[in-house]
């Protein structure tokens, strides 16, 4: 008998990190108080009208174009008709037949090599309200209704949790380096819902929606689970109808919201208060011209500079470290080290007061000065953590500090002098070394480490304690 | 008593500058007009506190526009802040904007008077102002008989001399055929000419707001201070300014003129046709040229104005949902009930008739098979209108069908009324500028129109030929007969 086959087609609705609203000036904001920014064009008052956050549609050109998407160069906006508390107009402007880009793609890595999965179509649209419910009251917070968004629907390409995962956070990581969206999913600024079916043949099986998914790891929890659920209930055949759930995370399972009623009518038509948008090809090329730089072309770089692929990974996943780390990448310093001190000392700095670095005192000369004093071992990763601190709280340059904190270089002569001497206050030690103990070097090291306050280059020290004890 | 407002603009203009009058004068007057013409029930809500008010502020400032301290009224469908907007509906009875449509801006900002809202049919869904929900304005030449509409308050506190100037709206023909009705001027400008917004929308791609005066003049001179793009309105067209009175009375001698040859077909009743013939010799006489033409689809024109606006309308008057402002059914059981008894009680039949209609337009196949098929037979009425106008300066015909019939007549059938429209609906298709011009009288006194339409924002060209009419047959347009004619 054959095996069931799991099929996944997903919607992700990403908010687009503009500093307005899409078809209005009220702010676009997260966690502000309820109902304090918006408007009457937001509130669907009678007789206003939308104008369009020409940002926005910059915006969801460029996450169009990261999906390799092609362009729609003549687009317009269409009204979804429908009614529901959280729809103030009771229609949404969204793009039904000229969506900004079709037929695009997204490549994952899987186990044997690279998969692509087809975009559907990325069209514009705008928020609804946030919809609150307590107790036998519902009430509706308008700060959300009215931010733009882009809806990107695949293809029914997706075999598996897995693909499923991999592809949400390559989406992601496409979003937030062409800087389209924060795409933070717990805050709601990137939302995924799964349409998940399963067939022993090549005919797709009953569509199962799952929304309210807040997490890519349990996209993954849900798909493994519906796919289960169908296929007992398959198993015990019964049949399967076109149903909407919800994903419930204390429970890790997938809960009924409602069925599916035969076709949705949103009778959709072209929005008359806005016309048509033309992107013409210059227009195009400059926003392709002017993309950040995006994951793909930083990890390359990385990987070439020596980091290794698990903290170039770490690094890409963190945009703040990897913009930081970028400042450096045609400046002539080990991004080796530049990057273990992003990801280490400098990273638990920053968690640890809570702090962002660009609110510290660690100036781009001072981060270069640092990682080239670690480089050529003018000071060792110890002393670099003991000064952490002032570096980042200091206005002082790396030498002010090294010399505030007692850290002297050391010169060759001063070296020779203190070693001498260490020499002589240890004579059992230097003769065990002689009669073949070569253990008790590293007591002599010790003991030169604690006189020279660990200011001295541990290799200079062995040179010379060798030539020392050699003679 | 002081007759002031019965003086034309500029006269009035010179009396305010020479203070020999003060704008509170006017304002007075315009309340007394309104008393002795309360029967005509021209309109929804009156702003007299604030009026007045405005007035007297306004002694201290000087003349500097023609239009300064002259009272206007405005169509209730055009958001005016603190000031009730109704659009004529129970929906809207109690709302009160608190935004101004940038029309009222506009006109504020010339220190205009507002002394109130004009009656008119609900959410602009009529031709007759029957469907208001503040009852029928009444036509001030004969009080039994229609204003016209939608916006018959409109036109009929201009006929009846309530207040020099007034706003009205035009989805299909709402300006032109009550201004033919009651015998005043009417103009819908261009597509795009005036902002839209703060009109509260019907069809939002036909809507457009125009001036309804006493004369041509005065008439391009209200239109000069509302067009112009408006941020805010992304369908307002970036036109040079320009004045539309500068070819007022200038000869009209060569002028070219095209009359659709389905205008003047048996759907025109005899007396308005004669009417309209005496004008076309006229014209000829002054050395126009004058051709009968065909314009393609325009037969259909009703038939698409149906599909295109109600099909936007039902989706337009959607926010009206008892939520967040308007009428609200009391203590609904669930949320479907909030919105069907909201609905079901604070629209009125020809509102709850067309919002039906639009869904059905629009829904599921039916968009392709109607709405879809309409915007491109629209488009192809457009063309033809393009056309005609690369050989032709102007396109005339009669307003309407008709002179302005019994209050109590055609109520049977609401698809009926329609026809009122159907010489007027062609020019919101082709989103062109078309005007009314009164041309004379039919036998029981009711006013006859002429209609003129224009090219795309060429409305000086229609001003140009509707002052020369309108000099050569200099009719009392006065319906209190004070004058002799």
């Amino acid at each position: 008998m054959n095996e069931y086959k799991t099929t996944v087609g997903i919607e992700v609705h990403a908010e687009l990190k503009t500093k307005s609203k899409i078809f209005s000036n009220s702010a676009n904001n997260y966690g502000k108080m309820a109902n304090t920014c918006t408007n009457v064009i937001d509130l669907g008052y009678p007789g206003v009208l939308p104008t369009v956050n020409e940002k926005a549609i910059e915006l969801a050109l460029r996450a169009a174009l990261v999906l390799n998407c092609k362009i729609n160069k003549k687009m317009h906006f269409d009204r979804k008709n429908y009614f529901y508390p959280d729809n103030p107009k009771n229609y949404q402007i969204t793009q039904n037949r000229t969506p900004i880009g079709i037929n695009g793609y997204v490549e994952i890595n899987v186990k044997d090599g690279k998969k692509k999965i087809r975009i559907h179509d990325i069209h514009i649209e705008e928020d609804t309200c946030k919809s609150i419910h307590n107790k036998n009251k519902s009430m509706l917070d308008f700060n959300r209704a009215g931010i733009p968004l882009v809806e990107i629907v695949t293809e029914a390409d997706i075999n598996s949790s897995e693909e499923a995962m991999k592809y949400l956070e390559k989406l992601r990581e496409l979003l937030l380096y062409a800087d389209v969206s924060d795409c933070k999913i717990e805050e709601g600024s990137m939302r995924c819902d799964c349409n998940v079916s399963v067939s022993k043949t090549e005919k797709l099986g009953t569509k199962i929606e799952i929304k309210n998914i807040g997490s890519i790891t349990n996209v993954g929890v849900a798909i493994d689970y519906e796919t289960k659920r169908q296929i007992a209930l398959l198993e015990n055949k019964k049949e399967l109808k076109e149903e909407t759930r919800r994903f419930d995370d204390k429970t890790n399972t997938t809960v009924l919201m409602r069925i599916k009623e035969t076709g949705n009518d949103y009778r959709y038509f072209p929005e008359p208060d806005i016309p048509f948008i033309e992107l013409n090809d210059q227009y195009i090329r400059d926003v392709y011209n002017n993309l950040p730089m995006l994951a793909e072309e930083r990890r390359r770089i990385y990987l070439k500079s020596g980091i290794n692929e698990i903290n170039a990974q770490k690094i890409i996943q963190n945009r703040i470290i990897s913009d930081y780390l970028n400042k450096f990448i045609n400046k002539d310093i080990n991004l080796v080290i530049a990057s273990n001190l992003l990801l280490g000392d400098i990273a638990a700095y920053l968690n640890k007061y809570e702090i962002k670095i660009e609110n510290t005192k660690l100036t781009d000369d001072k981060f270069i000065d640092v990682v080239n004093y670690l480089n050529s071992q003018k000071i060792n990763s110890k002393v670099f953590k003991t000064i952490l601190d002032d570096i980042m709280e200091e206005d002082l340059s790396i030498d002010e500090i090294l010399e505030k904190s007692g850290f002297k270089e050391i010169n060759n002569e001063e070296l020779v002098d203190i070693i001498k001497e260490v020499l002589k206050n240890n004579e059992q030690s230097v003769n065990d070394y002689h009669a073949g103990n070569t253990r008790s070097i590293k007591y002599i090291m010790g003991q030169i480490m604690k006189e020279t306050k660990g200011n001295a280059n541990p290799k200079e020290i062995n040179s010379i304690l060798e030539d020392l004890l050699n003679k | 008593m002081s007759k002031y407002l019965d003086l034309s603009l500029k006269e009035i203009n010179k009396l305010l500058k020479d203070k020999k009058i003060k704008p509170i004068d006017l304002v007075e007057e315009a309340f007394e007009n309104i008393e002795k013409n309360k029967d005509i029930n021209s309109f929804i809500t009156l702003d007299k506190e604030n009026a007045f008010k405005v007035a007297k502020e306004l002694e201290n400032k000087e003349v500097d526009n023609l239009l300064f301290g002259i009272p206007i009224a405005i169509k209730d469908n055009i958001c005016t802040k603190n000031l009730r907007t109704t659009c004529a509906s129970k929906m809207l009875e109690n709302f009160i904007p608190n935004y101004d449509a940038t029309v009222v801006e506009k006109i504020k900002s010339k220190n205009m008077i507002i002394i109130g809202k004009t009656n008119m049919d609900e959410f602009a869904m009529g031709s007759t102002s029957r469907t208001s929900y503040f009852g029928a304005p009444k036509n001030p030449w004969n009080k039994k008989r229609i204003a016209g509409g939608s916006s018959g308050g409109s036109a009929s506190c201009i006929s009846s001399r309530i207040v020099p100037f007034a706003l009205g709206s035009d989805t299909g023909g709402s300006i032109r055929q009550p201004a033919s009705y009651c015998g005043i001027v009417g103009m819908k400008p261009t597509y795009g000419r005036i902002s839209r917004y703060g009109l509260v929308a019907f069809g939002s791609s036909l809507d457009q707001i125009g001036p309804m005066t006493r004369n041509v003049y005065e008439n391009a001179e209200l239109l000069n201070i509302l067009c112009g793009k408006d941020e805010k309105d992304l369908t307002s067209i970036d036109k040079e300014k320009e004045d539309f009175t500068s070819l007022i009375n200038t000869d009209i001698k060569g002028m070219n003129i095209a009359i659709p040859k389905y205008f003047v077909t048996d759907i025109v009743e005899k007396e308005v046709l004669d009417k309209f013939n005496e004008i076309v010799e006229i014209l000829k006489e002054k050395g126009c040229n004058i051709e009968y033409i065909d314009i393609d689809y325009i037969e259909n024109a009703v038939t698409l104005y149906q599909i295109i606006a109600m099909g936007e309308a039902s989706s337009n008057l959607a926010r009206f949902d008892g939520i967040r402002y308007g009428y609200s059914y009391e203590n609904p059981q669930n949320l479907e009930e909030l919105y069907t008894k909201t609905r079901q009680f604070g629209f009125g039949d020809e509102v709850k008739r067309r919002i039906m209609v639009g869904s059905f337009i629009l829904s599921g196949e039916n968009a392709k098979i109607y709405y879809d098929k309409a915007l491109k037979i629209r488009d192809d009425i457009r063309k033809s209108f393009l056309k005609a106008f690369k050989k032709f300066d102007l396109i005339i015909g009669p307003t309407t069908t008709t002179v302005a019939y019994d209050l109590e007549s055609n109520l049977d059938d609401p698809s009926k009324t329609f026809l009122d429209d159907i010489l007027v609906i062609p020019v919101n298709m082709a989103g062109l500028p078309g005007l009314n011009v009164p041309i004379g009288f039919s036998k029981d006194k009711m006013p006859i129109g002429l209609h003129i339409i224009g090219n795309a924002f060429d409305e000086k060209t229609i001003y140009k030929l509707a002052s020369s009419i309108e000099k050569t047959l200099d009719l009392n347009l006065d319906p209190r007969g004070e004058k002799n004619e």
